[in-house]
């Protein structure tokens, strides 16, 4: 038992050290994310002056920028390449390779990817949070709800995992890489109302949303930081929701790959 | 236009272009199923650069006095206008990869054009999706607001379009370039990529600095929305006027600094 914890401890110091090996990659998305909150922030400013009313759905021009921030924060805290590294391994044959390890390819991937999540969450969630709460004097509160959104977070995670593992097994079907992530990316970024929040979507289309995995990644961490109404059996049965969505899609993507994997075929000898 | 090219002459330059997609269509289409799957993931996306432009709509009338078929006009608009970057410009993604890994060298040995000879050994077919969703749109739009079609107005449309697309092949060639100089220099085109993406909204959006950097810097603005402006608005702001000639003096620009780089060269090892 103890062998094994340090096993997974291992892993995990590794995932923690890669990402900080790449510390361009960290400027570039540093970078980006500035640019991208500049273009939104003019953008939802020139939105809410058209508005006849300061409050839209529910949400002031300063609540949607709260959530968009930490949106994009969070987005770029969970930023994982599994689908397009799984394509290319498939592609090129050296997935064999992975399923050689004594350790089972989804365990290992967990692992090493919260490894680089930790470090994200340090360098560019936090002082995001910081910052936005600087800036807005307390757009959020300090209390438990900071421990149900690290909750969130760290279940968002295996989740968002899941669903680009269960994507990603999509490639031994397919060579199509590009065509499969970008339409794996379009709907999770879409549906799971990290680029627009949920409070806007038509009642119908937000109905049809909540009963999809996709909100669960963003959409509920964030919720249970800004929200403040939200009473302690909500906030319980959200994360249930999401820990729910994380089973469920855990077991249909595990499934999913036991079929496939029986079907590779990998190029030469 | 290079010396090279007015050399060997326009005719042998078209009947070579064919020549060389024709070789990278036959080996995309023993990938069928890719080519269907790409073709899908692209529709997906403008159709959700749609759905989005409709939620928005649901909650707002207008966004800085735009509305909702105004929007959707300047987005069929970009859409069709990023085609020509798309479908014929596609190598450029690829640039980085040839220059790091050396391949790039024999692009210089060969008798023609380096610039031409590299774009165009890709034709990404995809874009075509791009083409037809761009279209839709921009019909759509057209259609509900009551705008003429007559021979006068098809003749600009089409002069505003391939305008916008010269702005856009440009700034996506000044970041492929870059490469030339930077040794991990993906991120350059990733960003501008995306800044593309924004040039579906009203440069007016933009206060200050940064409509000043999105018009002469990063010239988003003279994708969709300069051009544009002639069939959704009275009036003739000079920068619309003169967006041809930029574009022209764009591409040359962003032609120069590529073919630059190129010569800069040395390949790697020896």
């Amino acid at each position: 038992m103890k062998k094994k914890i340090w096993k997974y401890l291992t892993l995990l110091r590794v995932g923690i050290l890669e990402e900080m090996q790449f510390r361009l990659g960290a400027v570039t998305k540093l970078f980006g994310n500035i640019i991208y909150l500049i273009i939104i922030y003019f953008l939802w400013k020139a939105i809410f002056a058209g508005a006849p009313t300061e409050v839209v759905n529910g949400m002031t021009f300063e609540d949607t920028m709260i959530y968009l921030v930490l949106a994009s924060a969070l987005f770029y805290t969970m930023e994982m390449y599994v689908t397009w590294d799984m394509g290319r391994r498939i592609k090129s044959g050296d997935i064999v390779v992975d399923f050689l390890r004594p350790m089972g390819y989804i365990k290992f991937q967990v692992l090493s990817l919260s490894g680089n999540t930790i470090v994200s969450a340090v360098t560019s969630l936090l002082p995001t949070m910081i910052i936005v709460y600087l800036i807005t004097g307390g757009g959020f509160a300090l209390s438990c709800n900071l421990l149900f959104f690290t909750a969130a977070i760290m279940i968002g995670t295996v989740l968002n995992y899941f669903i680009n593992f269960f994507v990603g097994t999509i490639c031994f079907y397919t060579e199509s890489i590009w065509g499969i992530n970008i339409m794996k990316e379009v709907i999770v970024l879409l549906l799971s109302g990290a680029s627009i929040p949920l409070a806007f979507f038509p009642e119908t289309l937000q109905k049809v949303v909540y009963y999809l995995p996709f909100q669960a990644i963003y959409n509920t961490p964030l919720k249970l930081l800004i929200d403040n109404s939200l009473s302690l059996q909500s906030r319980m049965s959200m994360l249930g929701l999401q820990l729910f969505w994380t089973v469920v899609v855990g077991c249909i993507s595990y499934a999913f790959f036991k079929i496939s994997v029986r079907r590779i075929t990998v190029n030469g000898g | 236009m290079n010396k090279e090219l007015k050399k060997r002459g326009l005719r042998f330059y078209a009947s070579i272009y064919f020549k060389i997609i024709a070789q990278d269509f036959k080996s995309k289409m023993s990938y069928r199923a890719d080519f269907i799957i790409s073709m899908l993931g692209m529709i997906l996306t403008n159709i959700s650069g749609f759905v989005t432009f409709y939620i928005m709509f649901q909650n707002f009338e207008t966004i800085n006095g735009w509305n909702y078929y105004e929007m959707l006009f300047l987005y069929g608009f970009s859409l069709i206008a990023l085609t020509p970057m798309q479908c014929l410009f596609d190598n450029n993604w690829n640039l980085r990869y040839a220059v790091y890994d050396g391949s790039f060298i024999k692009y210089c040995f060969r008798p023609i054009n380096i610039f031409f000879y590299f774009i165009s050994e890709v034709f990404d077919v995809k874009g075509l999706g791009q083409l037809l969703m761009g279209s839709l749109t921009l019909g759509y739009a057209w259609h509900n607001l009551g705008l003429q079609m007559t021979v006068g107005k098809a003749f600009l449309l089409v002069a505003a379009l391939l305008t916008g697309s010269l702005f856009m092949i440009a700034i996506m060639n000044l970041a492929a370039a870059t490469c030339f100089w930077l040794v991990n220099s993906g991120f350059v085109m990733v960003t501008m990529f995306k800044f593309t993406e924004y040039a579906r909204y009203p440069v007016t959006i933009f206060q200050g600095i940064f409509r000043g950097l999105f018009t002469f810097v990063i010239p988003i603005a003279f994708v969709a929305y300069y051009p544009s402006y002639i069939f959704l608005r009275p009036g003739l702001p000079v920068l619309t006027c003169l967006s041809p000639l930029f574009g022209i003096f764009f591409f040359w620009v962003s032609y120069r600094v590529w073919m630059l780089g190129a010569s800069r060269y040395s390949g790697t090892g020896n």
